[in-house]
């Protein structure tokens, strides 16, 4: 069975570049555009990870990480946050609200994050 | 404005012998001097009066503080600064004043000895930002009191604001597609997307190239913008320096042997006192000294780091056998956007903003930076952090 990855993304040509590589690599693959539908996702597919997002419509990263929070099984799933801004304050906020891990996106190539997946989950 | 009494030579007042005729040359000479006093004394008037309204309408804020330290003077634009009214306060010592809640932001900007203060920022209110200076009034050796000049320097601020803001927003809008086109060209370079001819793949290793450097420009206007908002420095730790030099140094290795130039640390041999500092914004700090050093260092050439310390503060030089800069742009080579006329030759790409991100982030931990150089010989860079307890002096001041 291959591992279930959700990536949570508005930005499409971003989400669709994750989504190759990530398939690629040997992982099945899912997108949702927003926060709000991002979580719905999250109950449905019980992923292995989740790729979040942080600037999003409708629900942004850091409120859908504060819904994880509150649900003692979605809390399970490791998430790793990909930033845009990398602001200090912000990756403060990200690790107090439980994110495994995080990144910013232009300091990071598709095969380092891929690596930081393997880290969370293996293949 | 107290006026001088002025000294009128008076006749003798013995009448002569001459009799009724020196009576009455004496009386009109005594009605001349009166007239030429109430001449002189009306010029006096005309004089404070312009000096009055002079003071009354300045678009500046003004206070006068006689020898005492009481305040003698407050002209109406420093009332409205201030909210508050020169009768309430007028006469009234500086310790005093400092009880006043719209004026302490004032006393303890300026003490209570109406310290010398040139252009210091100081809000009051909400949203006025005025700059204040101090000036000692003097008459030879005798102290006079002192000026406070406030001049309101919110549109400026205003302005400053809407600019940064304008370019972080700018910047954190471009990092999106600058990362689309990032892990695009790289999944295009590693085979991802299908196998390429080596001519292809060169361009597109080229055009990331290209990527990365705009990756960077966007990075460093955003610590600019940062640094201008004053939320730079975000998590002070108490840390060797040591390390950080050693890391920055190793981070600069590989490219100092793709430029033949040979990068050293020497690092002390006694154990180093400990230092606060924001870990992340002093290796932004060091790395950009090296960098400029590696890139401005011809082949074959020579950069040394090292560090030493002193009683209050540690010490680490920076120093190349460079292209050095040319002494009529030493003074600008710490300012935003600027680079040296020689260096755009030797590379011409650069945003002319590593020293000043550099400069401001040491300053920031309450060190200082300077630098000694020869045009065509190379240049030392020096800066000095504080170590601890004098670090906590120094915040303190904030």
């Amino acid at each position: 069975m291959l591992k279930k990855i959700l990536i949570i993304e508005d930005e499409e040509i971003l989400a669709d570049l994750l989504q190759k590589k990530l398939a690629i690599s040997g992982y099945q693959v899912f997108l949702e555009r927003d926060g709000e539908k991002g979580l719905v996702a999250m109950r449905e597919l019980r992923p292995d990870l989740v790729l979040l997002d942080i600037l999003m419509p409708k629900m942004n990263g850091l409120e859908v990480l504060a819904e994880i929070q509150k649900d003692d099984d979605l809390r399970k799933i490791p998430v790793i946050v990909i930033s845009n801004s990398g602001q200090p304050v912000e990756i403060d906020e990200i690790k107090k609200l439980g994110a495994k891990d995080w990144l910013i996106k232009t300091d990071f190539n598709l095969q380092e994050i891929i690596q930081k997946v393997k880290k969370q989950i293996g293949d | 404005m107290a006026l001088k009494k002025k000294k009128i030579k008076i006749p003798a007042l013995i009448p002569s012998a001459k009799g009724i005729k020196s009576v009455e040359d004496f009386r009109s000479a005594l009605l001349n001097i009166l007239e030429d006093v109430e001449q002189e004394r009306k010029r006096a008037e005309e004089e404070k009066n312009k000096t009055l309204s002079i003071i009354t309408n300045l678009s500046d804020g003004l206070l006068v503080f006689d020898k005492e330290n009481k305040l003698s003077l407050i002209n109406p634009q420093a009332e409205l600064f201030f909210d508050i009214r020169a009768k309430d306060i007028i006469g009234r010592p500086i310790l005093e004043l400092a009880t006043f809640p719209a004026l302490a932001p004032l006393i303890s900007l300026i003490g209570e000895g109406i310290k010398a203060v040139f252009r210091k920022e100081l809000s009051v209110k909400e949203s006025v930002v005025l700059e204040a200076s101090t000036i000692t009034m003097a008459d030879r050796e005798e102290g006079l009191g002192a000026l406070v000049i406030l001049h309101d320097i919110t549109r400026e601020k205003t302005t400053e604001r809407i600019k940064s803001e304008f370019v972080s927003l700018a910047a954190h809008q471009l990092r999106t597609p600058l990362s689309a086109i990032k892990w695009a060209l790289k999944m295009l370079i590693d085979g991802d997307l299908g196998q390429l001819l080596p001519e292809q793949i060169e361009i597109i290793k080229k055009t990331y190239q290209s990527n990365e450097r705009m990756v960077d420009l966007i990075n460093d206007l955003l610590d600019v913008t940062r640094i201008e908002e004053g939320k730079y420095l975000f998590k002070l730790i108490l840390t060797e320096i040591e390390p950080i030099l050693q890391f920055a140094v190793n981070s600069y290795q590989e490219e100092a042997e793709k430029r033949k130039v040979i990068l050293e640390f020497n690092k002390p041999q006694k154990m180093m006192p400990k230092v606060l500092v924001d870990v992340e914004k002093i290796r932004i700090a060091i790395q950009n000294l090296i960098d400029n050093a590696i890139k401005y260092t011809p082949q074959k050439g020579r950069v040394t780091v090292s560090l030493n310390y002193g009683k209050k503060e540690i010490g680490v030089a920076i120093k190349d056998t460079g292209v050095g800069i040319p002494e009529d742009q030493k003074a600008r080579i710490f300012s935003k956007f600027f680079r040296g006329s020689n260096v755009i030759k030797v590379e011409t790409d650069g945003s002319g903003l590593g020293l000043f991100i550099a400069k401001n982030i040491i300053e920031a931990h309450g060190g200082k930076i300077r630098f000694e150089s020869e045009e065509g010989k190379g240049t030392t860079f020096y800066f000095s952090l504080p170590i601890e307890e004098e670090f906590a002096e120094f915040l303190k001041e904030f």
